[in-house]
């Protein structure tokens, strides 16, 4: 295709259109620059063009401008501001730049110390938390340990002073009762007041009971064995200082071994100990 | 506005203020070329606010990728016209505005209307156009032009074979370049 047909195929006033693709544009620009006459016919046809869109023109809104222009000038102070700091000389730029990032560096040490630190006394606090509630808990047992101590204590303590409170009655009388012939270890105390009628028995050193026996009390009255009750064994020991039944008058104190729940009468061949009431 | 004389400088002397990112040249850029460029990116967005911000976005668009533009390749003015161009034809082909269109219902008014005849006696008016050039020679002129189809989308969509939209084209911008000859 020469110059000639090219030019008056009509591709040139596509060209100045605007209705070619892409790559029809870019080989009629190659055409263009290797050929003057292409070229010259093309200017010819965009001026034309540009004569056409002309013969539309219309004023646009007077303060378009203005707003178009704040945009500007808008642009252009953001873009100019790095191109202007980039062509300074270097030494006043230097000390700008760290004194800049002086204090965010500072800010940034300063958070990742914090941050550390915090990290640490986490840790710390933690742990001491932990030694602090394991101690608590031992603080906890020992507590109530002591309060049952001192409980079993206190216990202890009215069961003394009531035993003192029946010893120091002036009416009291204290009977040692002792082991007979086949029980020589065995021996008691039986605490009597005649007038309010009170019997205790303390001290009690007698063996074990068999299973489904039991000591039994006895006053001796003119030859009569009157029942003063059960001794109560705990643990294979009686009882200290417990009360009896009731007793007005007796010349001696015994105990035999019945059966669960006492007799009517004693068994005298299961007799163990035996007192008489000094007057 | 006629009395405002607007102050012309070469297009030489703008391409280098403009390439010193001077901003002063987009104001006498602006004084001279607006009513032309508004002209077209009102025939193709056909809506005054739309025109308006499409005209401000291409001028942006002028200003800040200048150093695209290649002088060896063609004038200024052509380049400034095809960035505006671009510009307002890729909104109308946006989805957004299609539906804005859309709810707007308002009937595509004819493209005369956006033209004065009398506003630039230094142009030929658009009257004078239409008497010269034949409804085919517009039409496919202004398909071209304002509405951004290729030659092959127009041969496709109006059923005419792709050589006939070829010498069409040429006839009309041969009549159109004697016409503006003739008042030169």
């Amino acid at each position: 295709m020469t110059n000639e047909d090219y030019i008056t195929s009509g591709i040139l006033e596509l060209y100045a259109a605007g209705a070619l693709s892409e790559e029809e544009r870019l080989e009629v620009e190659r055409m263009a620059e290797a050929s003057p006459e292409v070229q010259t016919a093309l200017e010819e046809a965009c001026l034309v063009m540009e004569q056409y869109a002309a013969s539309h023109a219309v004023q646009p809104a007077t303060s378009l401008k203005a707003r178009l222009m704040d945009q500007i000038r808008a642009q252009t102070a953001v873009t100019t501001e790095t191109p202007l700091a980039a062509t300074q000389p270097v030494r006043p730029l230097y000390p700008d730049t760290t004194q800049e990032g002086t204090p965010y560096k500072w800010m940034f040490a300063a958070s990742i110390a914090l941050f550390l630190i915090s990290g640490f006394m986490s840790i710390r606090f933690y742990s001491n938390w932990q030694n602090a509630e394991a101690k608590l808990e031992q603080a906890i047992a020992m507590e109530q340990t002591m309060a049952q101590n001192y409980q079993t204590a206190s216990y202890r303590l009215d069961q003394q002073s009531q035993i003192l409170q029946v010893l120091r009655n002036s009416d009291m009388r204290s009977i040692r009762l002792q082991g007979v012939e086949a029980h020589p270890d065995a021996n008691m105390m039986v605490y009597w007041n005649a007038a309010e009628q009170q019997v205790y028995v303390d001290a009690v050193q007698l063996p074990a009971p068999p299973t489904g026996m039991q000591y039994q009390l006895w006053a001796l009255l003119d030859g009569n064995p009157i029942d003063a009750g059960m001794i109560r064994m705990e643990n294979g020991n009686a009882v200290a200082m417990q009360p009896m039944k009731g007793i007005g008058a007796a010349q001696a104190f015994a105990v035999t071994l019945e059966p669960s729940g006492g007799s009517a009468s004693p068994n005298l061949e299961q007799l163990y100990v035996m007192g008489e009431v000094k007057s | 506005m006629q009395n405002q004389p607007i102050k012309t400088i070469s297009e030489e002397e703008l391409i280098l203020r403009l390439r010193s990112q001077d901003a002063s040249a987009v104001s006498v850029l602006y004084d001279m070329y607006s009513p032309t460029l508004f002209g077209v990116v009102l025939q193709i967005v056909k809506e005054d606010e739309t025109a308006e911000d499409v005209l401000q976005e291409a001028f942006v668009k002028i200003w800040s990728s200048f150093q695209s533009y290649d002088s060896s390749k063609g004038r200024l003015f052509t380049w400034m016209i095809n960035v505006c161009r671009n510009l307002a034809i890729d909104k109308i082909r946006s989805k957004q505005y299609r539906v804005s269109q859309k709810t707007r219902e308002i009937p595509t008014a004819p493209r005369a209307v956006y033209g004065t005849s009398s506003f630039k006696p230094e142009h030929i008016g658009l009257r004078e156009i239409t008497e010269r050039l034949s409804p085919e020679q517009k039409q496919i002129i202004d398909l071209m032009y304002f509405e951004g189809l290729t030659q092959s989308e127009i041969s496709e969509e109006f059923d005419i074979p792709l050589g006939t939209v070829k010498t069409r084209a040429r006839s009309a911008i041969k009549t159109l370049g004697k016409l503006f000859k003739g008042r030169d």
